[in-house]
């Protein structure tokens, strides 16, 4: 009776299973995989599906998520393989990688990723891979700390990112790298998650003359706590995240917007979907002046005692003054 | 696709094999689990970047979960820490360990190189790699399935399963059980790790994120193997561990996959885990007053 049981129930699984192969339909379908939902992945998630759709208005998407489950990573590359999808988009690291260990014959493409050579997506950042190719968000670290460099004269540059994220390791690995070559002392803490933010702040305030943040997205959940510190030490911060300096005090925030991103990957996706091989696409990156933002803060600048030279506030397309936030452009 | 259900459902069945041991046998709720998944993803990823090989990196991966239970179970003999905070000690120390290994990376890829996996799809060449590794895990995990059964069918194992029963028989029949904690976690977790280094090599990469939900999937898998099939006998009870797994993960698949037809998204997925996890308990429990189990 037991074995019955237990053959019966893998046989209606057999059956569920086989029934699904069945389902098929002619338009372009997409799958997308999402590490986590997390604000800036959510509005990548939507830029692809706007950029998409502008070449190939019918095409079907499936949006899986892996709720921060890396080990879901796999069953969602392998649900895509299952279901033989035009093409597969992944959003971060972990999820482009196992889309690109198990998907070898439909094309992947990447976004969100900093460095896709040390990720192990591409050989090289002069070709893509055989089915492999996307856009990766470096940002631009050596502009950004040379843009308060300008502001203020800073001899110690503190610096805080999760030693769980790939992505905010690289990025600081070269903060570090491009300190030394501009001689500044460069002051780091790491978090594990965002409830050690706040700690790790305070534990560097006092040795440093200004705060840089890339893109980083633990401890850019804790954002609030890193900006009520450095304005309590009138330590002016500038991060690499436009949309969250909309609402936080921060001086400056320069960087590309992730709707933007995600729409230039959209269109990246359409065109390897118009047969375009992925192989002659080396990996893409935001660096067109017309894809960065640049957010300035003069309320924050005037409580910190800074002021802002004219040329780079001319270059502001975001100003927030008096409490009113003014967009150019 | 059913090759890739089962697959993975074979790999953490290893994973939840382990689970069951501590959590079933040993009576001792082991939370150092969601840290030696990454630490034998993360041995494994060392030793194949660092050309060590796959023999080492399986090796180590094993030694290294082994230790990491040890250092669980030490510190609730020796400290008088409970098993659960015991656990989470280990894990979190853990999460600095497996950077380290890992090289100060947080993650390590393992895309283009040559893992176990690729070693055993090239052995057979001309078949479908997919259903080629399905054949290779279900002979390892019943391997390991059979080897934990011969295993507690030694005088040492028959003394876990009255360990977990009764502390005080087994102290009065002169046994020591501090020590065989040590060696019970320590089997629990090394089992893990294995299941880490295996898991790293089919996905493709390691990440010092990879432990999240782990304790919670071994234990799905093994509430669910006891809503299969009750049963006392330990042959049974080992493979209704792995049944349970392969059940997990394909209820997990078609939630991703069917979800969008009842409204359901990706992120609704943790509250149906939780959900299906009570739901199987309930029956277990209804089944145990009655007349004794769904498939009895």
């Amino acid at each position: 009776m037991k074995k019955w049981g237990v053959a019966l129930m893998l046989a209606a699984s057999l059956v569920m299973m086989a029934g699904v192969g069945l389902a098929d339909t002619k338009r372009v379908r997409i799958g997308i995989s999402k590490i986590v939902a997390h604000p800036a992945l959510d509005a990548l998630e939507k830029g692809v599906q706007d950029g998409v759709r502008e070449s190939w208005p019918e095409a079907v998407f499936d949006l899986q998520n892996a709720n921060g489950d890396l080990s879901t990573a796999a069953s969602i590359a392998q649900k895509f393989k299952a279901q033989q999808v035009d093409l597969a988009v992944g959003i971060a690291t972990p999820t482009a990688q196992a889309l690109v260990n198990l998907l070898k014959d439909q094309p992947v493409i990447y976004c969100a990723v900093t460095d896709p050579v040390d990720a192990g997506l591409v050989d090289s950042y002069d070709k893509g891979g055989a089915n492999v190719t996307g856009y990766s968000d470096m940002t631009p670290v050596a502009e950004q700390i040379d843009f308060l460099l300008r502001i203020k004269p800073i001899k110690r540059l503190g610096h805080i990112y999760a030693s769980g994220e790939s992505n905010a390791v690289r990025l600081a690995q070269i903060a570090r790298k491009v300190c030394e070559e501009r001689g500044i002392e460069f002051v780091e803490s790491t978090v594990a998650s965002s409830a050690e933010v706040k700690q790790a702040i305070q534990t560097i305030i006092r040795r440093v003359d200004g705060v840089y943040l890339s893109n980083d997205n633990t401890v850019f959940a804790a954002l609030p706590a890193v900006s009520e510190v450095c304005m309590r030490h009138k330590i002016p911060l500038v991060t690499a995240d436009p949309s969250s300096a909309r609402d936080i005090p921060v001086l400056a925030a320069w960087g590309f917007d992730y709707y933007r991103m995600g729409v230039a990957t959209g269109r990246l996706a359409a065109e390897v979907l118009s047969g375009k091989p992925t192989a002659e696409i080396p990996t893409r990156y935001m660096t067109e002046a017309a894809d960065m933002d640049l957010l300035v803060n003069l309320d924050v600048a005037g409580q910190l005692g800074l002021t802002i030279p004219p040329d780079l506030l001319e270059k502001a397309n975001t100003r927030i003054e008096n409490g009113a936030l003014t967009e150019a452009r | 696709m059913i090759e890739g259900i089962f697959v993975e459902g074979l790999i953490y069945g290893i994973m939840a094999l382990g689970v069951f041991f501590t959590f079933r046998i040993l009576n001792f709720p082991d939370l150092t689990v969601d840290g030696s998944f990454p630490l034998g993803a993360a041995v494994m990823a060392a030793c194949i970047t660092s050309g060590a090989g796959i023999f080492w990196g399986l090796t180590l991966a094993l030694v290294s979960g082994w230790l990491a239970g040890a250092v669980t179970a030490e510190i609730h003999n020796r400290l008088r820490v409970p098993h659960l905070l015991a656990g989470i000690l280990t894990m979190t120390m853990l999460y600095s360990i497996n950077i380290r290994i890992m090289g100060n990376r947080a993650n390590l890829p393992l895309v283009r190189q040559e893992t176990l996996l690729t070693q055993v799809t090239q052995a057979f060449p001309g078949l479908d790699p997919a259903w080629v590794l399905l054949g290779f895990f279900i002979v390892l995990v019943l391997g390991i399935k059979v080897l934990l059964d011969l295993f507690f069918l030694t005088d040492m194992g028959l003394v876990f399963g009255a360990l977990g029963n009764n502390e005080q028989m087994v102290l009065a029949a002169g046994v020591n059980p501090a020590t065989y904690k040590v060696i019970g976690v320590g089997i629990s977790n090394a089992l893990v790790a294995f299941s880490g280094a295996l898991a790293a090599q089919y996905q493709g990469f390691s990440d010092v994120n990879l432990g999240l939900g782990m304790v919670v999937f071994g234990l799905a898998a093994v509430m669910i193997g006891e809503f299969l099939i009750p049963s006392n006998r330990i042959w049974v009870l080992t493979l209704r561990v792995v049944l349970g797994a392969i059940l997990y993960k394909a209820i997990l698949y078609f939630g991703r996959y069917y979800g969008y037809a009842i409204h359901m998204t990706p992120s609704d997925l943790k509250l149906i885990s939780g959900l299906l996890i009570i739901f199987a308990l309930v029956l277990t429990r209804r089944g145990k007053k009655g007349r004794g189990g769904l498939f009895s």
